[in-house]
Protein backbone atom coordinates (compact mmCIF):
# COMPACT_ATOMS: atom_id res chain seq x y z
CA UNK A 1 0.00 0.00 0.00
CA UNK A 2 1.43 3.32 -1.11
CA UNK A 3 0.07 6.84 -1.36
CA UNK A 4 -0.54 8.34 -4.79
CA UNK A 5 2.25 10.77 -5.63
CA UNK A 6 1.19 14.38 -6.38
CA UNK A 7 1.84 13.69 -10.07
CA UNK A 8 -0.30 10.56 -10.09
CA UNK A 9 -3.02 12.40 -8.22
CA UNK A 10 -3.00 15.25 -10.72
CA UNK A 11 -3.26 12.78 -13.59
CA UNK A 12 -6.17 11.03 -11.89
CA UNK A 13 -7.99 14.30 -11.27
CA UNK A 14 -7.56 15.28 -14.89
CA UNK A 15 -8.97 11.95 -16.02
CA UNK A 16 -11.93 12.24 -13.64
CA UNK A 17 -12.61 15.65 -15.07
CA UNK A 18 -12.27 14.51 -18.67
CA UNK A 19 -14.38 11.38 -18.28
CA UNK A 20 -17.01 12.38 -15.75
CA UNK A 21 -16.80 16.18 -15.46
CA UNK A 22 -15.67 15.90 -11.83
CA UNK A 23 -14.17 19.21 -10.65
CA UNK A 24 -13.38 18.72 -6.98
CA UNK A 25 -12.64 15.01 -6.81
CA UNK A 26 -11.65 13.36 -3.56
CA UNK A 27 -10.59 16.67 -2.09
CA UNK A 28 -9.62 16.15 1.55
CA UNK A 29 -9.14 12.42 1.29
CA UNK A 30 -5.94 10.46 1.09
CA UNK A 31 -5.69 8.11 -1.91
CA UNK A 32 -3.81 4.85 -1.58
CA UNK A 33 -2.61 2.50 -4.32
CA UNK A 34 -3.35 -1.12 -3.53
CA UNK A 35 -2.12 -2.98 -6.58
CA UNK A 36 -3.35 -3.61 -10.13
CA UNK A 37 -4.54 -0.02 -10.57
CA UNK A 38 -6.88 -0.24 -7.59
CA UNK A 39 -7.26 2.82 -5.41
CA UNK A 40 -8.66 3.23 -1.92
CA UNK A 41 -9.65 6.43 -0.14
CA UNK A 42 -9.41 7.27 3.53
CA UNK A 43 -8.98 10.19 5.92
CA UNK A 44 -5.67 11.67 7.08
CA UNK A 45 -6.43 10.75 10.68
CA UNK A 46 -6.99 7.13 9.69
CA UNK A 47 -3.69 6.97 7.87
CA UNK A 48 -1.87 8.49 10.84
CA UNK A 49 -3.22 5.87 13.21
CA UNK A 50 -2.42 3.10 10.71
CA UNK A 51 1.28 3.92 10.96
CA UNK A 52 1.15 2.64 14.55
CA UNK A 53 -0.68 -0.61 13.93
CA UNK A 54 0.26 -4.09 12.73
CA UNK A 55 -1.54 -6.78 10.79
CA UNK A 56 -3.26 -4.25 8.55
CA UNK A 57 -5.36 -5.87 5.82
CA UNK A 58 -7.14 -2.84 4.43
CA UNK A 59 -7.60 0.86 4.98
CA UNK A 60 -10.66 2.90 4.03
CA UNK A 61 -12.85 2.35 0.99
CA UNK A 62 -12.13 0.85 -2.40
CA UNK A 63 -13.11 3.67 -4.77
CA UNK A 64 -11.82 2.94 -8.25
CA UNK A 65 -9.64 1.05 -10.65
CA UNK A 66 -7.57 2.84 -13.24
CA UNK A 67 -6.08 1.17 -16.28
CA UNK A 68 -4.68 2.85 -19.39
CA UNK A 69 -6.29 6.10 -18.28
CA UNK A 70 -9.77 4.59 -18.05
CA UNK A 71 -11.47 4.79 -14.68
CA UNK A 72 -13.98 2.32 -13.33
CA UNK A 73 -15.60 3.63 -10.14
CA UNK A 74 -16.83 1.29 -7.42
CA UNK A 75 -20.36 1.77 -6.07
CA UNK A 76 -18.94 3.63 -3.07
CA UNK A 77 -16.45 5.59 -5.22
CA UNK A 78 -19.30 6.95 -7.31
CA UNK A 79 -21.37 7.67 -4.20
CA UNK A 80 -18.50 9.64 -2.67
CA UNK A 81 -18.17 11.78 -5.79
CA UNK A 82 -21.95 11.98 -5.98
CA UNK A 83 -23.24 15.00 -7.87
CA UNK A 84 -19.73 16.04 -8.81
CA UNK A 85 -20.30 13.48 -11.57
CA UNK A 86 -21.69 15.39 -14.54
CA UNK A 87 -21.02 13.28 -17.64
CA UNK A 88 -21.09 9.70 -18.82
CA UNK A 89 -24.02 8.82 -16.58
CA UNK A 90 -26.87 6.51 -17.43
CA UNK A 91 -30.13 7.05 -15.55
CA UNK A 92 -31.73 3.72 -14.70
CA UNK A 93 -35.38 2.95 -14.15
CA UNK A 94 -36.57 0.32 -11.68
CA UNK A 95 -36.37 -2.52 -14.16
CA UNK A 96 -32.86 -1.66 -15.29
CA UNK A 97 -31.55 -1.04 -11.79
CA UNK A 98 -32.52 -4.65 -10.95
CA UNK A 99 -30.53 -5.80 -13.97
CA UNK A 100 -27.61 -3.57 -13.01
CA UNK A 101 -27.45 -5.04 -9.51
CA UNK A 102 -27.66 -8.55 -10.95
CA UNK A 103 -24.78 -7.65 -13.33
CA UNK A 104 -26.96 -8.51 -16.33
CA UNK A 105 -25.82 -6.64 -19.50
CA UNK A 106 -28.02 -3.67 -20.39
CA UNK A 107 -28.78 -2.51 -23.93
CA UNK A 108 -28.22 1.12 -24.77
CA UNK A 109 -28.69 3.30 -27.82
CA UNK A 110 -26.59 6.16 -26.49
CA UNK A 111 -22.91 6.45 -27.30
CA UNK A 112 -20.60 7.20 -24.42
CA UNK A 113 -17.03 8.40 -24.44
CA UNK A 114 -14.55 6.32 -22.52
CA UNK A 115 -14.74 2.64 -21.66
CA UNK A 116 -17.00 3.06 -18.64
CA UNK A 117 -20.30 4.68 -17.80
CA UNK A 118 -21.74 5.38 -14.34
CA UNK A 119 -25.21 4.15 -13.33
CA UNK A 120 -27.66 6.30 -11.43
CA UNK A 121 -31.00 5.40 -9.89
CA UNK A 122 -32.99 8.30 -8.46
CA UNK A 123 -30.31 10.12 -6.48
CA UNK A 124 -28.07 7.12 -5.96
CA UNK A 125 -24.94 6.35 -7.95
CA UNK A 126 -24.26 2.67 -8.58
CA UNK A 127 -20.67 2.43 -9.81
CA UNK A 128 -19.51 1.72 -13.35
CA UNK A 129 -20.46 -0.49 -16.27
CA UNK A 130 -18.10 -1.36 -19.09
CA UNK A 131 -19.27 -0.09 -22.45
CA UNK A 132 -18.94 -2.65 -25.23
CA UNK A 133 -18.92 -1.96 -28.97
CA UNK A 134 -22.10 -3.96 -29.49
CA UNK A 135 -24.15 -1.42 -27.52
CA UNK A 136 -24.24 -3.40 -24.29
CA UNK A 137 -23.27 -2.15 -20.84
CA UNK A 138 -21.70 -4.64 -18.45
CA UNK A 139 -22.25 -3.51 -14.83
CA UNK A 140 -19.14 -4.05 -12.71
CA UNK A 141 -20.96 -5.16 -9.57
CA UNK A 142 -18.74 -7.56 -7.62
CA UNK A 143 -20.17 -11.07 -7.23
CA UNK A 144 -20.58 -10.82 -3.46
CA UNK A 145 -23.03 -7.95 -3.68
CA UNK A 146 -25.13 -8.89 -6.66
CA UNK A 147 -28.85 -9.44 -6.24
CA UNK A 148 -29.14 -13.18 -6.87
CA UNK A 149 -30.88 -14.17 -10.09
CA UNK A 150 -33.96 -16.29 -9.39
CA UNK A 151 -33.50 -19.80 -10.83
CA UNK A 152 -36.59 -19.76 -13.05
CA UNK A 153 -36.02 -16.30 -14.56
CA UNK A 154 -33.79 -15.32 -17.53
CA UNK B 1 -43.44 -30.66 12.06
CA UNK B 2 -40.34 -29.30 13.77
CA UNK B 3 -38.58 -31.69 16.10
CA UNK B 4 -38.21 -30.92 19.77
CA UNK B 5 -35.24 -28.89 20.95
CA UNK B 6 -32.66 -30.95 22.84
CA UNK B 7 -30.38 -29.68 25.58
CA UNK B 8 -27.21 -31.56 26.43
CA UNK B 9 -27.13 -33.13 29.91
CA UNK B 10 -24.48 -30.64 30.97
CA UNK B 11 -26.56 -27.67 29.81
CA UNK B 12 -29.73 -28.85 31.53
CA UNK B 13 -27.85 -29.25 34.79
CA UNK B 14 -26.08 -25.90 34.39
CA UNK B 15 -29.26 -23.96 33.66
CA UNK B 16 -31.10 -25.56 36.56
CA UNK B 17 -28.57 -23.98 38.92
CA UNK B 18 -28.83 -20.48 37.48
CA UNK B 19 -30.65 -17.94 39.61
CA UNK B 20 -33.46 -15.95 38.06
CA UNK B 21 -33.87 -18.25 35.03
CA UNK B 22 -37.15 -19.69 33.79
CA UNK B 23 -36.30 -22.83 31.82
CA UNK B 24 -39.74 -23.19 30.22
CA UNK B 25 -39.65 -19.65 28.93
CA UNK B 26 -36.08 -20.13 27.74
CA UNK B 27 -37.08 -23.21 25.74
CA UNK B 28 -40.00 -21.36 24.28
CA UNK B 29 -37.70 -18.50 23.22
CA UNK B 30 -35.27 -21.01 21.69
CA UNK B 31 -38.12 -22.48 19.63
CA UNK B 32 -39.16 -19.11 18.19
CA UNK B 33 -37.23 -17.67 15.23
CA UNK B 34 -35.45 -14.39 15.93
CA UNK B 35 -37.23 -11.27 14.70
CA UNK B 36 -35.83 -9.74 11.51
CA UNK B 37 -34.39 -6.32 12.13
CA UNK B 38 -32.10 -3.83 10.46
CA UNK B 39 -30.36 -0.50 10.81
CA UNK B 40 -30.66 2.19 8.19
CA UNK B 41 -27.33 3.57 7.01
CA UNK B 42 -27.27 7.30 7.49
CA UNK B 43 -23.69 7.43 6.13
CA UNK B 44 -25.22 6.88 2.69
CA UNK B 45 -28.66 8.43 2.70
CA UNK B 46 -31.25 10.15 4.77
CA UNK B 47 -33.08 7.83 7.22
CA UNK B 48 -36.52 8.91 6.02
CA UNK B 49 -35.70 8.29 2.35
CA UNK B 50 -34.44 4.78 3.02
CA UNK B 51 -37.53 3.94 5.06
CA UNK B 52 -39.71 5.23 2.24
CA UNK B 53 -37.94 2.96 -0.25
CA UNK B 54 -38.65 -0.03 1.99
CA UNK B 55 -42.28 0.96 2.49
CA UNK B 56 -42.72 1.09 -1.26
CA UNK B 57 -41.58 -2.52 -1.37
CA UNK B 58 -44.31 -3.40 1.12
CA UNK B 59 -42.01 -3.80 4.14
CA UNK B 60 -43.62 -2.65 7.36
CA UNK B 61 -41.50 -2.08 10.44
CA UNK B 62 -41.40 -0.63 13.92
CA UNK B 63 -38.67 1.46 15.58
CA UNK B 64 -36.43 -0.39 18.04
CA UNK B 65 -36.52 1.89 21.08
CA UNK B 66 -33.03 1.07 22.39
CA UNK B 67 -31.09 1.48 19.13
CA UNK B 68 -30.70 4.58 17.03
CA UNK B 69 -31.59 3.81 13.40
CA UNK B 70 -32.79 0.31 14.36
CA UNK B 71 -36.07 -1.17 13.11
CA UNK B 72 -37.79 -4.51 13.48
CA UNK B 73 -39.72 -5.93 10.54
CA UNK B 74 -43.40 -6.62 11.23
CA UNK B 75 -44.27 -8.54 8.05
CA UNK B 76 -41.76 -10.95 6.61
CA UNK B 77 -43.05 -10.48 3.07
CA UNK B 78 -39.65 -10.21 1.37
CA UNK B 79 -36.15 -11.45 1.98
CA UNK B 80 -34.35 -8.25 3.01
CA UNK B 81 -30.98 -9.83 2.25
CA UNK B 82 -31.83 -9.89 -1.46
CA UNK B 83 -33.03 -6.31 -1.77
CA UNK B 84 -31.38 -3.43 -3.56
CA UNK B 85 -31.29 -1.57 -0.24
CA UNK B 86 -29.19 -4.32 1.31
CA UNK B 87 -26.87 -4.78 -1.68
CA UNK B 88 -26.24 -1.04 -1.83
CA UNK B 89 -25.58 -0.82 1.89
CA UNK B 90 -28.56 1.40 2.65
CA UNK B 91 -29.58 -1.04 5.36
CA UNK B 92 -27.66 -3.48 7.52
CA UNK B 93 -29.47 -6.58 8.72
CA UNK B 94 -28.70 -7.05 12.41
CA UNK B 95 -30.60 -8.73 15.23
CA UNK B 96 -32.18 -6.33 17.75
CA UNK B 97 -30.24 -7.11 20.95
CA UNK B 98 -26.97 -7.23 19.01
CA UNK B 99 -27.44 -3.46 18.62
CA UNK B 100 -27.23 -2.95 22.40
CA UNK B 101 -23.44 -3.15 23.04
CA UNK B 102 -22.63 -0.31 20.64
CA UNK B 103 -25.44 1.81 22.09
CA UNK B 104 -23.80 1.29 25.49
CA UNK B 105 -20.38 2.15 24.03
CA UNK B 106 -21.96 5.29 22.60
CA UNK B 107 -19.33 6.28 20.02
CA UNK B 108 -18.93 10.01 19.46
CA UNK B 109 -17.61 11.64 16.27
CA UNK B 110 -13.86 12.21 16.57
CA UNK B 111 -13.11 9.25 18.85
CA UNK B 112 -10.60 6.49 18.17
CA UNK B 113 -12.36 3.19 18.64
CA UNK B 114 -11.07 -0.38 18.63
CA UNK B 115 -13.43 -3.26 17.86
CA UNK B 116 -11.21 -6.12 18.99
CA UNK B 117 -13.33 -9.08 17.76
CA UNK B 118 -15.08 -7.44 14.86
CA UNK B 119 -16.03 -9.96 12.17
CA UNK B 120 -18.39 -10.06 10.36
CA UNK B 121 -18.91 -6.41 11.24
CA UNK B 122 -22.44 -5.76 12.51
CA UNK B 123 -21.13 -3.75 15.41
CA UNK B 124 -18.24 -2.22 13.45
CA UNK B 125 -20.65 -0.75 10.92
CA UNK B 126 -22.81 0.52 13.78
CA UNK B 127 -19.78 2.19 15.40
CA UNK B 128 -18.78 3.71 12.05
CA UNK B 129 -22.26 5.10 11.60
CA UNK B 130 -22.16 6.84 14.97
CA UNK B 131 -18.64 8.21 14.31
CA UNK B 132 -20.14 9.73 11.18
CA UNK B 133 -16.83 9.95 9.32
CA UNK B 134 -14.89 11.64 12.13
CA UNK B 135 -12.35 9.81 14.23
CA UNK B 136 -11.08 6.33 13.40
CA UNK B 137 -12.39 2.80 13.76
CA UNK B 138 -9.99 -0.11 13.98
CA UNK B 139 -11.83 -3.35 13.20
CA UNK B 140 -9.82 -6.43 14.13
CA UNK B 141 -10.40 -10.16 14.01
CA UNK B 142 -8.25 -13.27 14.28
CA UNK B 143 -9.91 -15.21 11.45
CA UNK B 144 -8.80 -14.62 7.86
CA UNK B 145 -12.07 -15.98 6.43
CA UNK B 146 -14.18 -13.82 8.69
CA UNK B 147 -12.05 -10.73 7.98
CA UNK B 148 -13.04 -11.09 4.32
CA UNK B 149 -16.71 -10.80 5.30
CA UNK B 150 -15.84 -7.90 7.60
CA UNK B 151 -14.11 -6.07 4.74
CA UNK B 152 -17.08 -6.62 2.41
CA UNK B 153 -19.55 -5.36 4.97
CA UNK B 154 -17.52 -2.24 5.75
CA UNK B 155 -17.14 -1.53 2.03
CA UNK B 156 -20.84 -1.91 1.36
CA UNK B 157 -21.61 0.31 4.33
CA UNK B 158 -19.32 3.02 2.88
CA UNK B 159 -16.87 3.44 5.76
CA UNK B 160 -13.85 5.65 4.97
CA UNK B 161 -12.29 6.04 8.39
CA UNK B 162 -11.54 2.39 9.10
CA UNK B 163 -8.49 0.19 9.42
CA UNK B 164 -9.05 -3.55 9.20
CA UNK B 165 -6.49 -5.70 10.98
CA UNK B 166 -5.98 -9.45 11.15
CA UNK B 167 -4.47 -10.24 14.50
CA UNK B 168 -4.88 -12.16 17.70
CA UNK B 169 -6.54 -9.47 19.81
CA UNK B 170 -4.50 -10.56 22.80
CA UNK B 171 -1.40 -9.11 21.13
CA UNK B 172 -2.85 -5.67 20.48
CA UNK B 173 -1.41 -3.88 23.54
CA UNK B 174 2.12 -4.65 22.32
CA UNK B 175 1.80 -1.80 19.83
CA UNK B 176 -1.45 -0.02 20.69
CA UNK B 177 -1.08 0.52 24.44
CA UNK B 178 -3.36 3.37 25.66
CA UNK B 179 -4.18 4.29 22.09
CA UNK B 180 -8.00 4.30 22.04
CA UNK B 181 -10.84 6.35 23.52
CA UNK B 182 -13.15 3.36 23.44
CA UNK B 183 -12.83 -0.39 22.99
CA UNK B 184 -15.46 -3.01 22.22
CA UNK B 185 -14.74 -6.61 23.14
CA UNK B 186 -17.55 -8.63 21.57
CA UNK B 187 -15.96 -11.89 22.56
CA UNK B 188 -16.19 -15.34 20.99
CA UNK B 189 -18.59 -17.27 23.23
CA UNK B 190 -20.69 -20.41 23.59
CA UNK B 191 -23.69 -18.62 22.01
CA UNK B 192 -26.45 -19.76 24.38
CA UNK B 193 -28.26 -16.51 23.64
CA UNK B 194 -28.80 -17.38 19.98
CA UNK B 195 -29.83 -21.04 20.11
CA UNK B 196 -32.96 -20.20 18.10
CA UNK B 197 -30.66 -19.66 15.10
CA UNK B 198 -29.06 -23.06 15.56
CA UNK B 199 -30.46 -25.67 17.93
CA UNK B 200 -27.24 -27.63 17.65
CA UNK B 201 -25.60 -25.16 20.05
CA UNK B 202 -27.77 -26.44 22.92
CA UNK B 203 -27.25 -30.08 21.99
CA UNK B 204 -23.47 -29.88 21.95
CA UNK B 205 -22.85 -27.41 24.81
CA UNK B 206 -20.62 -28.59 27.63
CA UNK B 207 -19.14 -26.87 30.71
CA UNK B 208 -15.68 -27.50 29.23
CA UNK B 209 -16.55 -25.31 26.21
CA UNK B 210 -17.50 -22.44 28.50
CA UNK B 211 -14.33 -22.89 30.56
CA UNK B 212 -12.10 -22.92 27.51
CA UNK B 213 -13.72 -19.80 26.11
CA UNK B 214 -13.59 -18.10 29.49
CA UNK B 215 -9.80 -18.29 29.40
CA UNK B 216 -9.59 -16.56 26.00
CA UNK B 217 -12.22 -14.00 27.04
CA UNK B 218 -10.21 -13.06 30.14
CA UNK B 219 -7.11 -12.50 28.04
CA UNK B 220 -9.04 -10.50 25.46
CA UNK B 221 -10.70 -8.20 27.98
CA UNK B 222 -7.38 -7.40 29.68
CA UNK B 223 -5.78 -6.75 26.28
CA UNK B 224 -8.67 -4.51 25.24
CA UNK B 225 -8.48 -2.64 28.53
CA UNK B 226 -4.74 -2.05 28.12
CA UNK B 227 -5.39 -0.46 24.73
CA UNK B 228 -7.64 2.16 26.35
CA UNK B 229 -6.44 5.65 27.15
CA UNK B 230 -6.96 6.64 30.80
CA UNK B 231 -10.48 8.02 31.01
CA UNK B 232 -11.57 5.74 28.18
CA UNK B 233 -14.37 3.18 28.23
CA UNK B 234 -14.60 -0.47 27.31
CA UNK B 235 -17.73 -2.46 26.59
CA UNK B 236 -17.57 -6.23 26.99
CA UNK B 237 -20.34 -8.26 25.41
CA UNK B 238 -21.24 -11.87 24.69
CA UNK B 239 -24.33 -13.56 23.32
CA UNK B 240 -24.25 -16.26 25.96
CA UNK B 241 -25.62 -16.91 29.44
CA UNK B 242 -22.88 -18.64 31.42
CA UNK B 243 -21.32 -16.96 34.44
CA UNK B 244 -17.85 -18.22 33.44
CA UNK B 245 -18.01 -16.27 30.17
CA UNK B 246 -19.64 -13.19 31.63
CA UNK B 247 -19.41 -12.07 35.27
CA UNK B 248 -16.29 -14.13 35.96
CA UNK B 249 -14.51 -12.44 33.04
CA UNK B 250 -15.33 -9.01 34.44
CA UNK B 251 -14.35 -10.12 37.96
CA UNK B 252 -11.00 -11.21 36.50
CA UNK B 253 -10.43 -7.77 34.95
CA UNK B 254 -11.33 -5.99 38.21
CA UNK B 255 -8.77 -8.13 40.01
CA UNK B 256 -6.06 -7.63 37.38
CA UNK B 257 -6.49 -3.89 36.79
CA UNK B 258 -7.31 -1.74 39.78
CA UNK B 259 -8.19 1.27 37.63
CA UNK B 260 -11.07 -0.69 36.02
CA UNK B 261 -14.39 0.61 37.32
CA UNK B 262 -17.86 -0.64 36.39
CA UNK B 263 -20.40 1.91 35.20
CA UNK B 264 -24.18 1.80 35.18
CA UNK B 265 -25.96 0.93 31.96
CA UNK B 266 -29.15 2.77 31.28
CA UNK B 267 -31.28 1.60 28.39
CA UNK B 268 -34.89 2.55 28.84
CA UNK B 269 -37.43 0.22 27.28
CA UNK B 270 -35.07 -2.77 27.03
CA UNK B 271 -35.96 -5.59 29.40
CA UNK B 272 -32.99 -7.01 31.30
CA UNK B 273 -31.77 -8.07 34.73
CA UNK B 274 -28.62 -7.25 36.65
CA UNK B 275 -25.42 -9.28 36.75
CA UNK B 276 -24.98 -12.27 39.08
CA UNK B 277 -22.83 -11.69 42.19
CA UNK B 278 -22.71 -15.18 43.65
CA UNK B 279 -22.09 -18.45 41.81
CA UNK B 280 -21.19 -21.94 43.01
CA UNK B 281 -20.50 -20.61 46.50
CA UNK B 282 -18.15 -17.86 45.29
CA UNK B 283 -19.05 -14.23 45.89
CA UNK B 284 -18.07 -11.62 43.30
CA UNK B 285 -17.66 -7.88 43.55
CA UNK B 286 -21.07 -6.30 44.29
CA UNK B 287 -20.36 -3.81 41.51
CA UNK B 288 -21.09 -6.59 39.05
CA UNK B 289 -24.75 -5.79 39.57
CA UNK B 290 -24.12 -2.90 37.20
CA UNK B 291 -23.59 -5.32 34.32
CA UNK B 292 -26.67 -6.51 32.46
CA UNK B 293 -28.07 -9.88 31.41
CA UNK B 294 -30.67 -9.98 28.69
CA UNK B 295 -32.49 -13.32 28.58
CA UNK B 296 -33.87 -14.49 25.21
CA UNK B 297 -37.40 -14.36 26.64
CA UNK B 298 -36.99 -10.82 28.04
CA UNK B 299 -37.58 -9.25 24.65
CA UNK B 300 -38.26 -12.42 22.59
CA UNK B 301 -34.99 -11.90 20.79
CA UNK B 302 -31.36 -12.89 21.49
CA UNK B 303 -29.80 -13.31 24.91
CA UNK B 304 -26.83 -11.06 25.66
CA UNK B 305 -24.54 -9.98 28.47
CA UNK B 306 -23.09 -6.46 28.51
CA UNK B 307 -20.67 -4.70 30.85
CA UNK B 308 -19.45 -1.12 30.69
CA UNK B 309 -16.06 -0.38 32.22
CA UNK B 310 -14.23 2.89 32.74
CA UNK B 311 -10.45 3.13 32.87
CA UNK B 312 -9.89 5.59 35.67
CA UNK B 313 -7.30 8.28 35.21
CA UNK B 314 -6.90 11.64 33.53
CA UNK B 315 -7.65 11.61 29.85
C1 LIG C 1 -19.13 -12.83 18.57
S1 LIG C 1 -18.11 -12.80 17.18
C2 LIG C 1 -18.00 -11.10 16.82
C3 LIG C 1 -19.20 -10.53 16.12
C4 LIG C 1 -18.96 -9.12 15.61
N1 LIG C 1 -18.54 -8.25 16.69
C5 LIG C 1 -20.19 -8.55 14.95
O1 LIG C 1 -20.94 -7.79 15.60
O2 LIG C 1 -20.40 -8.80 13.76
C6 LIG C 1 -16.53 -13.13 17.88
C7 LIG C 1 -15.36 -12.97 16.93
O3 LIG C 1 -14.15 -13.09 17.69
C8 LIG C 1 -13.16 -13.58 16.83
N2 LIG C 1 -12.03 -14.04 17.69
C9 LIG C 1 -11.88 -15.20 18.34
N3 LIG C 1 -10.72 -15.22 19.01
C10 LIG C 1 -10.12 -14.02 18.79
C11 LIG C 1 -8.88 -13.44 19.20
N4 LIG C 1 -8.02 -14.09 20.00
N5 LIG C 1 -8.59 -12.20 18.74
C12 LIG C 1 -9.43 -11.53 17.93
N6 LIG C 1 -10.61 -12.04 17.52
C13 LIG C 1 -10.95 -13.27 17.94
C14 LIG C 1 -13.86 -14.65 16.04
O4 LIG C 1 -13.18 -14.91 14.82
C15 LIG C 1 -15.25 -14.01 15.82
O5 LIG C 1 -15.30 -13.37 14.58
Amino acid sequence: MKLLSPRERKFLENRLKGLYGVEEGFNDLVLIKCGRGRIRATTKETLELASRLRGIQQIGLYVMKISNGDISLSVEGSQLLNDEIKENVIELDEERVEKWMKAIPIKTETTYHGRYVIGKFNRLYLGSARVSRNGLLYPQIPKWRRIPIAKNSE
Amino acid sequence: MLGEIKLSEGLREYLSKMPDLDLDLLLEAYRRPLPTSFRVNTLKMDEYEILEMLKEKGVSFKKIPWARYGYVVENNSIDLGKTLEHMLGLIYIQAPISMVPVEVLDPKPGERILDLCAAPGSKSTQIAQLLNGLGVLVANDISFERVKALASNLQRFGVLNVIITLMDGRKFPRFAHECFDKVLVDAPCSSLGIVSKNWGIARSWSPEIAKRLSKVQRQLIVAGFDCLKPGGELVYATCTLTVEENEMVIQHLLEKRENAVLKEIDLPSLKYRCGIVEWNGTKFDEELRKTIRVMPYDNWAEGFYVARILKEGDS
